[in-house]
């Protein structure tokens, strides 16, 4: 993720605060994101379900 | 009766109750000591000694009346300060909460005082459990007893110090991607994540809502087993709360392991995280000496400990943002610098990366339940090295992920964590033991019988 995008998604997030007191913690936050994204493989059927799943509510 | 710090929680009770212990004589014993030992310690973020006090000489009145509450009357036991307590500071060892002082209970909190335990106060914690060691928060980092140079695992840390310390005989954590099971590796004690949904979460603060749970550390099986017993069960207003049977974890304790199945997950620690040799060493000594008393031993596999490790990360910071983003857009300085930068990645996710991650974890569910198919129990690493040093936050950021305890919280699954020996340096080695949901007892069983064979519940660290 270069700086603009950093910039970009950071903003659109709110966070302007922490993008001028603390830049170098977004860029770090944004890095660990993005390794982890990075990391995950997604499954390669259309049809896999996402876990836990809906269900009906039974009156909480 | 000498050394009462190092009494078990049971042996503390069963003395309490024959009357042959008296609370404020065993509460008296914990206090000096903790006055003693928690300035080099850290464990405590509020010490509530009068309230404890006043509430060892209730127990003593009652008990004296012939009155016992329960089986931990009179029990002293310390809380992680993200767990409410009433009256008292939760304040996630975060600047953020410095004065949120809770109105109730937790309901894991309520059920052991109706047992009749007795609080004595609030422990550190990683910031919000995730960002820690740290020391830019308003507390210090809790140090291990065994070498207080070093980590001693979180974030429930000062549960797992004080645990090991002796300054209490059990203590509750939370877990969301092995925070129970890392200061019990680190500190050489017992810790267990229950199945999802055993334990209410009721009031403790979230740090991701399908990851968490609240867990027990104790320095023997035993007393595990008890305050499961005591604090697992069905919570309606925990919407994550199941159902299920619970109790009576203790049962099977002395039924040894012979016959049963124990998957050994090698690939965790010899090519995914290839370990410590000392740890590695540790690990064939557990399995070897289990199979010598009559387990049958065999190799498992499962996804790797990167992809586990993934969906854990995206799952757990994006479910945090969504709680930490309102104070991180405001007061990002009021976060410790760890902390800012774990729970602000949550806002570099998409809804997409979600949602994959929650796809892939029902498949790493099905992967964990066809094993558990062919074994009872799974045993693998919990840390892949001995605890680092504290002063040291390049190998402490090293070492932090190189663990197996992730996988289970995404699945679900039960799994315990406890010592396996010590390194050639005198600090806790670790192994970790996964069990089928709501199959506790079962774990209990197996850990219990390594205990026995290893002695481990005989050795303390060198302190006080």
């Amino acid at each position: 993720m270069d700086k603009a995008m950093i910039e970009l998604l950071a903003r659109r997030a709110g966070l302007d605060k922490a993008l001028t007191e603390f830049p170098e913690d977004v860029a770090a936050a944004a890095e660990q994101a993005s390794g982890s994204v990075a990391r995950m493989k997604a499954p390669t059927d259309p049809r896999a379900e996402p876990w836990p799943p809906m269900k009906a509510g039974t009156g909480l | 009766m000498s050394d009462l710090h190092w009494l078990t929680a049971m042996e503390a009770a069963q003395a309490i109750a024959a009357r042959k212990l008296s609370p404020v004589e065993l509460m008296k014993a914990l206090l000096e000591r903790i006055a003693r030992l928690d300035p080099k310690l850290n464990v405590f973020i509020h010490l509530d000694s009068d309230a404890a006090m006043g509430a060892a000489r209730a127990a003593e009145a009652e008990i004296t009346s012939g009155s016992l509450r329960g089986p931990l009357h009179g029990v002293p036991v310390g809380i992680k300060d993200i767990i409410d307590v009433a009256g008292l500071a939760t304040t996630c060892h975060s600047k953020i909460l410095i004065d949120n002082v809770a109105a109730a209970d937790a309901v894991c909190v309520s059920r052991l005082r109706g047992t009749g335990a007795i609080v004595l106060g609030k422990l550190s914690t990683h910031e919000f459990a995730i960002g820690g060691p740290s020391f830019d928060l308003p507390w210090p980092p809790a140090r291990n007893p065994w070498n207080p140079d070093h980590h001693p695992g979180g974030s429930s840390s000062g549960s797992g110090s004080g645990i090991a310390a002796g300054l209490f005989p059990m203590a509750l954590g939370s877990d969301t991607g092995g925070s129970v099971r890392n200061p019990a590796s680190a500190c050489g004690i017992v810790g267990l994540k229950p199945t999802y949904g055993l334990v209410s979460r009721r009031g403790v603060f979230p740090l991701s809502f399908t990851l968490d749970q609240v867990g027990p550390l104790t320095r023997t099986v035993a007393d595990n087993a008890l305050m499961l017993d005591i604090i697992a069960g069905h919570d309606p207003l925990d919407p994550g709360s199941v159902a299920a049977p619970s109790g009576h974890y203790g049962t099977g304790l002395d039924r040894g392991v012979r016959g049963l199945r124990i998957g050994f997950i090698r690939h965790f620690h010899e090519s995914d995280l290839p370990a410590d040799p000392e740890v590695a060493a540790g690990l064939e000594n557990v399995a070897a000496t289990l199979q010598k008393l009559g387990a049958d031993i065999r190799d498992i596999r499962l996804p790797t400990l990167g992809e586990f490790a993934a969906v854990n990360r995206v799952i757990l910071q994006s479910e945090a943002w969504a709680i930490h983003g309102p104070w991180l857009r405001e007061r990002p300085g009021d976060y410790g610098q760890l902390a800012r930068r774990r729970l602000m990645a949550g806002a570099f996710m998409s809804a997409g990366d979600y949602v994959q991650a929650a796809r892939r974890r029902l498949e790493m569910v099905a992967a964990v339940e066809d094993t558990l198919r062919q074994v009872d129990v799974l045993l693998c690493a919990s840390a892949m090295d001995p605890p680092s040093r504290l002063d040291d936050p390049v190998e402490t950021e090293r070492t932090y992920p190189r663990q197996a305890r992730t996988p289970f919280n995404v699945t679900g699954h039960p799994a315990l964590a406890m010592v396996a020996g010590l390194s050639s340096t005198g600090l806790p080695l670790s192994v970790q033991f996964v069990g089928r949901n709501f199959a506790e007892a079962t774990l209990f069983q197996v850990a219990r019988e390594w205990e026995r064979a290893a002695g481990t519940e005989e050795k303390h660290p060198p302190i006080g």
